[in-house]
């Protein structure tokens, strides 16, 4: 069948991309013990601000450092409230969710009148963050498992007391994980947008989730969330060419059906971070 | 000339709604060991976290090597030459023993973690203090003995020349006690300061040079230990004439079995053989004790009779009729209760009311409920306010969370439940665990007069001294067998402590 | 009273988020004064249009109810978008299939739905409760493979599709509509299912063993093993119940309001229903005038557009608001309790 050939792989590498860089930065914030599922809201904060800056300002540049940032600042927005004020981090992530949802329509309504949409902008080439994140991952990798940041990070999330009585601040490394899985998650909004040429509210489309999910099947490991993300984006560009084979709703369903099939046959979360959504409390009785 | 390592003045610390430490004075030399002696809850643990910088103290001063300093955090406190080894190990399972030690003071080559030359700094730690760890394990398949001496090698790799123990020989058998006790008199030979923090007096006066006493956070005084005497130590400790606490009366036995277990065995949570055919039984009108150091099974052997864990063969009888496999929920109608040994965690829901807490498990009885759809709840009101009148729970309403409760009347909570149930076995696994002594005394109290009524009880617990107070028959348990079952006047603790350890002794 | 310290904490938030809401607005070119006149104004201005936020409110109050319900038991029920969609399609179908008695008809019709709904709750619970597959992610997705199949249903190609100018079904049997209360307007009784629904959630919850054995599920899943809880029951029914609820929301919304199930009906019902659970903070009694807020700034959002005062999707932000503080109460407490603990250590000098 002509449906398997370069043109799908290299389509899928695309579409992976921005699961891979929700997978990865969960990975970081769930290491040191955050749950975020504020990631969804967060990529969409990306892509919108990405089409903000990239309007007005035409620069591709600009516009990617402004996702970065607001997606960092998403995370230590949720950061604070999951460590800091020990808020529920499930609940956290969900408010962030539905509060950039609400964001996003408004202000394309009230920029460019529109309810959802932006207008066309000047975009980068999307290839550089498929690169850019095979890149990010394989750094990620070497970092987690083979230097002293990645190793204090794996025990903050494993035992923090422990980590603590080694001199290590807890929540400050809570804080910084997550804001850059915000960052990272700031940065899939941006490819979103990049890969599309203009912004639209449903363009994340569930790819948050399904990064999580990756990074579930990758066993809290970035090289195997990669592979996990690879995999996913392989279905997504599956589902798109089997449009013209099969009513699109159903190809469309695809994606969605396949992460809970894989998840409910993926047994063993081996690797879960001991002290994953717990607080740490300091002077406890 | 003792050269003074720390010294701590007036360390006052409060938490909401209790005192941990009034005014203590504190000093501490190089080249000694000195014990700080109380029961729980006297504040021991909490002075040394100060010193640690684990907890910064509300008013008072510490002096280190004469300089006043303010030890924010443990890393101020490490860069001072302070480690402390804690009752919970700061270990992380998962991670080898190489990691465990590198983590915060790691040698590195550029960016990255210099494995080879931690190993090495480790190996020569080990041959300085002859304490032998293998930097690839993983800490999770080393012994707790094991795991104690990565600890005390981790505080020793930090350069530690004041070195905190706390508690360490709650999880050790007794020759372990004394292979630690080697190691403590060797660092103190080489000059290092030793402070042992323990609520076992002998133990002070086997190791210590100076006995510090602490009560109810308060220090009582300093006796060096050529002064000190175990009355005269119970006696700072306690405040009173220490007498046996509580003594079982004789009573005569039907010999009715309650409880038989055939040939059990259980599997722990990672599939390995936890508890190995394991056959005893308990009978009407007595206390069995399971002696043994913690992780040789007791867990799983405890989870298996209460059905909260599946056994892998073997049977369980109670009262001649078969309940294997059966849920928690059978097992308590047919009579066997469980005092957990987390209350905190398994036994209570902190957020849950007085009230619903001493229904829990019990909301479907035909007292509290009318099938699974009405609850009858101006019964379970008059049930609870029994219960609370029954065994003195101090609380100031029926509907307040019982995490607002103290550790002691929480554990009162659990017993008013479990024992409001009229069992005929009781479980019992560590069931003073983290009580001041008016609370031990009360559970005590309560199984005994459990036993003097005619249950059995299984009383599972890691306190030699606690069973053999209260035990009419001591077994032990190691690595998941049952190595011995003793008549309480033929046990000797002696014996008892080899045994804990796996030394062949005639089993009767 | 616990209660009454609750509800001022929630009134404070929402004063707070509405003080927010209004900085927000004048940052964003917009006047604080005609935007919050024309919101209440759309809202409750005359009895059109309370009955239109009203409306609005009662598919959210069964969402909302939905994610209650699974919260309680310490799930996350993300999915209630989705097993309402199935609700609502499979409520149709009865409607227009079936033949039977008005009014039992109707009956019928909304216990299919909530069926349907219930099987899409099952199906992620069993997971769960079986594979400690994580609920979130699962609800999450079968809710957009729900949206797209009832999508294809009535599209074009589909075996459902009814009519030729929009993607949605034949029109329902007279005799399975869900009554309204008054002619010509939308409002149907499907609020006072949703009214009585919180209700009997209530009782459940705070009244029975079940209720009993699901909360204790949802503080600590340990101790209630241990109690003897059967969790894994738990866990599906919680979500099973979840689904149920969402579906009969969805069900009752086709049978009242619309009458035929239209593709892509709900304007994020299903995502107001989380919204709506934690403002009434997993209180059932509180649901209702949760969803009523929301309701509200939905139906005000209408006429402040209508007005041109504001974009529509100027509510939408208000929620999201709303929503961060009215979750911050336990921050409030948490600061509260925290600044109280200094108090205590500093004042307890010897």
């Amino acid at each position: 069948m002509s449906i398997l050939s370069l043109d799908l792989f290299l389509s899928a590498l695309r579409l992976a991309t921005p699961i891979a860089l929700v997978a990865l930065g969960e990975t970081f914030s769930e290491l040191s013990g955050v749950i975020n599922v504020g990631v969804e809201g967060t990529a969409l904060a990306g892509a919108l601000l990405t089409a903000i800056v990239a309007y007005y300002t035409g620069s591709p540049g600009l516009a990617l450092l402004a996702a970065l940032a607001v997606g960092a600042f998403l995370g230590l927005v949720h950061a604070t409230w999951a460590v800091y004020l020990r808020a529920d981090h499930v609940v956290s992530g969900v408010a962030i969710n539905l509060l950039v949802a609400g964001v996003a329509l408004f202000s394309t309504r009230i920029l460019w009148g529109w309810r959802g949409t932006s207008p066309a902008a000047t975009t980068m080439n999307p290839w550089i963050f498929v690169v850019l994140c095979m890149l990010l991952v394989v750094w990620a990798q070497v970092y987690i498992f083979r230097t002293p940041w990645g190793l204090r990070l794996r025990v903050v999330g494993e035992h923090p007391q422990a980590a603590d009585t080694a001199g290590i601040n807890v929540n400050r490394t809570r804080l910084i994980y997550t804001a850059l899985n915000g960052a990272l998650c700031g940065l899939a909004g941006s490819f979103l947008f990049n890969n599309l040429g203009r912004f639209t509210d449903g363009m994340v489309g569930g790819r948050g989730f399904i990064g999580i999910a990756a990074m579930v099947v990758g066993n809290y490991r970035p090289l195997p969330a990669l592979a996990a993300a690879y995999f996913f984006g392989l279905v997504d560009a599956l589902q798109m060419r089997l449009q013209a084979y099969i009513p699109s709703q159903f190809s469309l369903i695809l994606p969605y059906l396949l992460t809970v099939v894989v998840l409910a046959g993926f047994l063993g979360r081996a690797n879960v971070p001991k002290a994953l959504g717990k607080p740490y409390l300091k002077e406890g009785r | 000339m003792p050269t003074e390592a720390v010294r701590m003045e007036g360390i006052t610390k409060a938490f909401p709604g209790v005192v941990a430490n009034a005014g203590i004075d504190f000093s501490l030399f190089f080249g000694e060991v000195h014990g700080l002696l109380g029961e729980n809850g006297a504040g021991k643990t909490v002075l040394m976290s100060i010193l640690y910088g684990l907890y910064q103290p509300d008013s008072g001063q510490i002096y280190v090597r004469g300089e006043l300093t303010r030890i924010r955090s443990p890393s101020v406190a490490i860069k001072l030459g302070i480690g402390m080894v804690h009752q919970h190990f700061m270990l992380v399972p998962r991670l080898t023993v190489l990691e465990n030690m590198a983590v915060g003071w790691e040698p590195r080559r550029g960016p990255f973690l210099d494995r080879l030359a931690m190993k090495r700094r480790i190996e020569a730690l080990v041959e300085e203090y002859g304490l032998s760890v293998d930097p690839e394990a993983k800490v999770e398949e080393l012994s707790v003995g094991e795991q104690q001496r990565v600890e005390i090698l981790k505080a020793l790799y930090r350069g530690a020349e004041i070195l905190i123990l706390d508690e360490p020989t709650a999880v050790l058998t007794e020759q372990e006690v004394e292979a630690l006790f080697r190691t403590i008199r060797a660092l103190r030979d080489q000059g290092k300061a030793v402070v042992f923090i323990t609520h076992k007096l002998h133990e002070a006066m086997a190791i210590c040079d100076r006995v510090t006493v602490l009560r109810k956070g308060k220090r009582v005084g300093t006796v060096p230990i050529s002064e000190a005497t175990p009355e005269k130590l119970a006696e700072m400790m306690v405040g009173r004439e220490v007498v046996f606490r509580v003594q079982p009366k004789p009573v005569s036995r039907e010999g009715k079995e309650l409880l038989r277990v055939e040939d059990l065995t259980v599997h722990d949570d990672r599939g390995l053989p936890a508890v190995q055919n394991v056959s005893f039984a308990l009978f009407d009108h007595e206390i069995l004790g399971i002696a043994g150091v913690e992780g040789n099974g007791q867990k799983e052997l405890v989870e298996a009779l209460t059905g909260l864990r599946l056994p892998k063969a073997g049977k369980v009888y109670v009262e001649g009729q078969e309940v294997t496999g059966l849920s928690a929920r059978d097992l308590a109608r047919l009579g066997l209760v469980h005092i957990p040994e987390d209350r905190q965690a398994t036994g209570l829901i902190l957020p849950f009311s007085l009230a619903e807490n001493l229904i829990l498990g019990r909301q479907r009885e035909d007292g509290f409920a009318l099938g699974p759809w009405a609850q009858l709840r101006g019964r379970i009101f008059r049930y609870a306010a029994e219960a609370v009148r029954t065994f003195s729970i101090v609380a100031p309403s029926l509907s307040v969370p019982v995490q607002n409760l103290s550790g002691g009347n929480q554990q009162r909570v659990i017993l008013a439940r479990e024992l409001g149930r009229n069992p005929k076995v009781v479980v019992a696994h560590q069931p003073t665990r983290g009580l001041d002594v008016a609370g031990m005394e009360f559970v005590w109290e309560k199984l005994l007069e459990l036993r003097d009524k005619g249950c059995g009880v299984l009383l599972v617990s890691m306190d030699l001294d606690e069973i053999l107070m209260l035990a009419d028959r001591v077994a032990v348990m190691y690595r998941g067998e049952i190595v011995g079952i003793w008549p309480r006047e033929e046990a000797d603790k002696h014996e008892l402590g080899l045994a804990m350890l796996g030394g062949r002794i005639a089993a009767r | 009273m616990r209660l009454a310290k609750e509800l001022g904490l929630v009134l404070a938030s929402l004063a707070l988020a509405f003080g927010v809401g209004a900085l927000v607005a004048q940052l964003s070119g917009l006047s604080p004064g005609p935007v919050y006149r024309e919101l209440i104004r759309g809202a409750f201005g005359d009895q059109y249009r309370i009955f239109q936020t009203l409306t609005q409110a009662t598919p959210i109050m069964f969402t909302s109810l939905s994610f209650l319900i699974a919260f309680r038991a310490g799930l996350f029920n993300i999915g209630a978008e989705g097993q309402m969609y199935l609700g609502a399609f499979f409520g149709a179908w009865a409607g227009f299939t079936l033949i039977l008695p008005p009014y039992f008809h109707t009956v019928v019709a909304l216990l299919v739905g909530a069926l349907a709904g219930a099987i899409w709750g099952f199906i992620p619970g069993w997971l769960r409760a079986r594979r400690g597959t994580n609920e979130f992610v699962t609800t999450m997705m079968l809710s957009y493979v729900a949206i797209y199949f009832t999508s294809w249903l009535v599209s074009p190609r589909g075996p459902y599709h009814g009519t030729q100018w929009a993607n949605q079904t034949v029109r329902i049997l007279r005799s399975a509509e869900l009554p309204r209360f008054v002619q010509g307007m939308q409002l149907h009784w499907g609020l006072v299912i949703a009214g009585l629904l919180s209700l009997v959630l209530w009782y459940f919850l705070f009244r029975t063993p079940r209720g009993y054995e699901l909360r204790a599920v949802g503080q600590n899943p340990r101790a209630a093993q241990y109690a003897g809880i059967d969790v894994p029951r738990i866990t599906i029914l919680a979500l099973t119940l979840a689904g149920a609820l969402a579906g009969l929301g969805g069900a009752a919304e086709i049978l009242g309001t619309h009458r035929r199930f239209i593709e892509f009906f709900s304007p994020g019902y299903g995502w107001d229903g989380i919204a709506g659970g934690l403002i009434a903070r997993a209180h059932p009694l509180a649901v209702i005038p949760a969803a009523i807020l929301i309701g509200a700034l939905r139906a005000g959002g209408m006429g402040m557009d209508r007005a041109g005062v504001a974009p529509a999707d100027f509510a939408s932000v208000l929620q999201g608001i709303v929503i961060f503080f009215v979750v911050a109460p336990e921050l409030f407490r948490i600061f509260r309790r925290i600044r109280r603990e200094r108090r205590v250590l500093v004042h307890s000098q010897p």
